[in-house]
């Protein structure tokens, strides 16, 4: 960063204000200038030239900052080239940042300017993270403004205009943070100094540009550390031990660790909860609430609003209501405020408890025969519909609808809170109803209330048109109410818009237009219902709003300002897979690895996310490509899924690599996939499909056994699997390939127990093996074996057995006695097929 | 006793005198040292490298089991720190039962406190990480600082040599 070096003498003196200055309300402020200057508290405020300016007037267009020239001592001179002070700039044509390094004439003094303004701008840009502040010359050094950055310096230049002088009171007021030593600046000049400064001036007017101040957040040092690690191919999540033993090997172990830890921790809580007495003292400094029990008892006794109101801050919602009935009946009045605290409550947890385990713990304490059947029904209703509803369903009459009837005056409060809690527990109409009524008593909803309204829409109406003018219906009465929409709320009509079919399509390019004119910038949840809506259930995607939308998504990184934003990367990744495009996808992890955005996705949501992109990739990627992903994703940043390994081995099949798949299946066997059917059966038409060479071979026969293996009872409480006939035939093949006589024999003997035939290949397999391993015993067997099943191949097998094998006498004799009822059943055999699956 | 001794000195050495003094008797077997010491025995008890050094090693074959700051010059805190870790120390023992390998070493960094512990394999793995959850918040907050437990597990104990 250029740090222009000042010359020694250079001062501003304080001298009387010239007529260079006009009406300086900076002259009585110059020290707060200078505190304001040389503090610059990270504004950024960049260190010019002194300058002095002979014209007669300051241009309202100023440049952010301003360094102050102290006089010139060695302190000044300390305070000018390191922080500096504050100086004036003035800029003679404007877009140029004018640097003639004029000496300060007659010790006039330069006013800080809009320094002010600019270290104001900067000190705000700062705070809202280091945009650019204005003024056309800074921008060529500094960063690319952001848009704000030019709306401020539009701004700044309407205020230059005419009140520079005020925004530098302003601004100066703020900050005067200066360490007033006392030689950093004086107030009279001394003549040497401007001796030599006048020399200076002759310099001409060139033009510099200088680099703002780089200001660094507290994190940064750390941030940047962290850049420089790469992720750790082979290590679990952060929140498993970093232990071979203590590894999850596979998706369900991951989530059973997890949940393990978790369950230690409410453990602890419990402890915690019910011994608070080992617990609270407080020695920490400053004490650290969260380590501290939780007092979830209420201190105040009897029946009174305060008990009351304490047991809603509790969220006890069932005291809460007998207190309120209590109350009700003791005649005493409750508020209109506490009454609509209770109704919230109510309707937020829908009259169920804050805790399930609550819930069954009441239980037993309840008397009241109503309550107790309510409350009764609602745990079993939130495990019918937990995937549903965010909670236990509305039912008729239940404690929000009782205390809003007997209310003796609602305001518009009560009416919003009932409308949300309706809509959050899945009474739409109800809530539209309510929405009537509030409209009739002529009361105001607000934007919450508008939102849930505007969620309900799909369950109000049934036809695609209806649901959309119902939508616009409410937006309408929003803008006669004068209730200025937010995010949330073009969020839920993108939500409605998801069921609106092909209006929804059309619509939803508007309703993105609106936010934008709006100025409301999309979160991911409008992406995401975006997504849904263009390519949810439609085959052929009428427009390519996946590419715009992740040209949007990669650039930045986003916050949390919705609950939907969380499905984003798994539905865009879906929609990735469904369109058949890597490039989409890659760019979709090039978007994830923006800033926060990893946020997003939590370990089950990553989980799904990283399966589909690997099933993309294996469809569409070269085999190398395909492997490096899966070393380095596999059991790291996700689990495979049986189908991600059923690719992955379609992928091998596809690039003629099948000499991977032992390694294949000792990562099956880790996943705790080496029981399943499908992949059995994948594995060994794979392995016994072509001949390969003779490593190759024995590495299959061993994974034939492992898996024969799975099919024979071991230990107590495996239930082994049942064979099949092809899986059995393959072993078979797998076996006699790799010079496994015996193996495979035995194998053969499975076929009668599970009433299957084996094929000609099989057998012709078998043969070939006995042959090369010289058993002519097996050969026999195997004849026998064939003619007691009534195969058509067993003449063609004896008759091979004898040419082919050197046959003992008693062989011979052996095979000769060998029956086979196979000439009547001969055409029999041939419809009964041998290849039977 | 000043005036007892003064007493004794008189009187010849011959001559026992039932002293109201108490005289120290230092004798060479009672000098032994026997702290953190595993006595030579017939060989067939395996002990781990920490054990079979006695503490006049430490620094030199041993590290410290226990880290922190109490212990510098103008630091404080020392003595809250032992009493600390003993009671950590027997937490551990109790919590997990019969799996310790080893000591565990208590490192401190600010007031993040990490306890890293050497375990056996005899509980399967889901439930060692319910233990580990359960420790780490009951010993948070009972020491209102962050707890962190770092575990590794190795499959037998493992000895340096038999005494």
């Amino acid at each position: 960063m250029y740090k222009p070096r000042l010359p020694p003498s250079r001062r501003l003196g304080h001298g009387p204000t010239g007529p260079h200055v006009p009406a300086c309300p900076a002259a009585g402020r110059r020290k707060a200038a200078v505190g304001c200057g040389a503090r610059h508290a990270g504004t950024g405020s960049t260190r010019h030239h002194p300058h002095s300016s002979a014209r007669s007037h300051m241009e309202p267009h100023l440049i952010s900052s301003a360094v102050y020239m102290p006089k010139d001592t060695p302190t000044s001179r300390r305070h000018g080239t390191t922080l500096g002070g504050l100086m004036a700039i003035e800029q003679s044509p404007p877009g140029r940042l004018q640097l003639p390094l004029e000496a300060p004439r007659h010790g006039q003094h330069h006013a800080v300017l809009a320094v002010g303004r600019g270290v104001g701008r900067a000190g705000r840009y700062h705070r809202r993270g280091g945009a650019v502040p204005a003024s056309p010359p800074l921008e060529e050094w500094c960063r690319p403004p952001a848009q704000r950055a030019e709306r401020g310096a539009m701004a700044a230049r309407r205020v230059g205009a005419g009140c520079w002088q005020r925004a530098l009171g302003l601004s100066l007021s703020r900050r005067c943070r200066l360490p007033r030593g006392p030689d950093s600046y004086r107030s009279s000049s001394s003549s040497p100094a401007l001796g030599k400064t006048v020399d200076n001036s002759q310099v001409t007017q060139e033009e510099i540009v200088l680099p703002r101040r780089k200001t660094w957040d507290k994190l940064a040092v750390l941030q940047t550390l962290a850049s420089t690690v790469k992720r750790d191919p082979t290590a679990a999540h952060y929140m498993f031990q970093d232990d071979p033993f203590l590894m999850p090997r596979n998706a369900a172990n991951s989530r059973l660790y997890s949940l393990s830890k978790e369950s230690g921790r409410n453990a602890a809580k419990y402890i915690i909860k019910n011994f608070p007495q080992y617990f609270d003292k407080t020695f920490a400094e400053p004490n650290i609430p969260c380590l501290m029990p939780e007092t979830l008892t209420p201190q105040t006794e009897g029946v009174s609003e305060e008990a009351l109101r304490e047991r809603i801050h509790l969220r006890m919602v069932k005291e809460s209501v007998d207190m309120f009935d209590q109350l009700l009946q003791a005649g005493t009045p409750v508020s209109l405020e506490t009454t609509n605290s209770l109704l919230d409550l109510v309707c937020f947890y829908g009259d169920g408890e804050p805790t399930p385990e609550k819930e069954q713990e009441e239980k037993g304490d309840l008397e009241e025969s109503g309550v107790n059947a309510s409350e009764q029904k609602a745990p079993k209703r939130q495990f019918q519909r937990g995937s549903q509803s965010s909670g236990p369903r509305w039912r008729e009459n239940n404690h929000a609808e009782r205390i809003f009837k007997i209310m003796p005056e609602k305001n518009a409060h009560s009416y919003c809170t009932m409308i949300r809690g309706m809509v959050k527990h899945g009474a739409y109409s109800k809530a539209y109803d309510m929405y009537i009524d509030l409209l009739n008593e002529r009361h105001k909803a607000d934007v919450h209330t508008f939102n849930a309204l505007i969620r309900a829409v799909p369950y109000l109406k049934e036809r695609f048109v209806e649901r959309w003018e119902l939508t616009k219906d409410l937006l309408t009465h929003m803008a006669q109410q004068k209730v200025q929409p937010t995010l949330l709320t073009f969020n839920s009509v993108l939500k409605s818009l998801r069921r609106c079919g092909g209006v929804g399509r059309t619509m939803s390019l508007f309703v993105l237009k609106e936010m934008e004119a709006l100025d409301i910038e999309p979160s991911l949840a409008s992406y995401e219902h975006l997504l849904s809506v263009h390519y949810k259930g439609v085959d052929a995607p009428s427009s390519d709003i996946i590419s715009e939308v992740l040209n949007e998504v990669e650039n930045r990184s986003f916050t949390a300002q919705d609950p939907d934003d969380a499905n984003f990367f798994t539905t865009a990744m879906q929609v990735c897979c469904d369109l058949k495009d890597i490039k989409l996808a890659y760019q979709l992890n090039k978007a994830l690895e923006k800033g926060d955005n990893w946020k997003f996705l939590d370990v089950d949501r990553s989980n799904g996310y990283w399966s589909k992109f690997f099933s993309l990739l294996c469809m569409m990627e070269q085999i190398e490509v395909v492997l490096k992903w899966y070393k380095e994703t596999s059991s790291s940043l996700f689990y495979p899924s049986p189908k991600n390994i059923l690719d992955l081995l379609q992928a091998l099949d596809a690039a003629n690599q099948l000499e991977m798949i032992p390694s294949v299946w000792e990562d099956v066997k880790q996943l705790g996939f080496s029981r399943r059917q499908d992949l059995l059966e994948e594995f060994l038409s794979l392995m016994s499909r072509d001949q390969h060479p003779s490593e190759i071979q024995q590495a299959f026969a061993k994974c034939a056994e492992e898996i024969k293996a799975v099919h024979e009872p071991a230990g107590p409480g495996q239930v082994p699997l049942e064979w099949t006939g092809s899986a059995l035939g393959h072993v078979v093949v797998l076996f006699s390939r790799a010079g496994r006589t015996q193996d495979a024999w035995n194998m053969m003997e499975h076929f009668q127990k599970i009433n299957r035939i084996p094929t000609d290949r099989v057998m012709d397999e078998f043969l070939n093996c006995a042959k090369q391993t010289n058993c002519p015993d097996e050969a026999i067997r195997m004849v026998k074996l064939a003619a007691s099943l009534g195969l058509p191949l067993s003449q063609k097998l004896k008759s091979r057995t004898e040419e082919e094998f050197e046959l003992s006498e008693t062989q011979k004799k052996a095979l000769e006695s060998i029956k086979w009822d196979g000439d009547s059943s001969d055409s029999d055999s041939d419809s009964s097929d041998s290849d039977r699956e | 006793m000043a005036a007892a001794a003064r007493g004794l000195r008189g009187l010849p050495r011959a001559l026992s005198v039932p002293s109201a003094a108490r005289q120290l008797h230092c004798s060479a077997v009672c000098l032994k040292a026997r702290a953190a010491r595993v006595r030579a025995g017939k060989g067939d008890k395996a002990v781990t490298y920490e054990q079979a050094h006695a503490p006049h090693h430490i620094g030199h074959r041993k590290g410290w089991l226990s880290l922190h700051t109490g212990n510098l010059r103008g630091e404080a805190g020392a003595a809250q720190r032992a009493l600390e870790d003993a009671f950590l120390r027997r937490f551990l023992a109790g919590t997990f039962p019969g799996l310790l390998a080893d000591e565990a070493v208590l490192k401190r960094r600010g007031n993040l406190l990490v306890v890293c512990a050497l375990l056996g394999r005899a509980l399967p793995p889901h439930k060692l990480y319910f233990l580990l959850g359960y420790a780490e918040t009951l010993l948070g907050t009972f020491y209102k600082c962050p707890v962190r437990l770092e575990l590794q597990t190795v499959p037998a104990r493992v000895p340096y040599k038999y005494l």
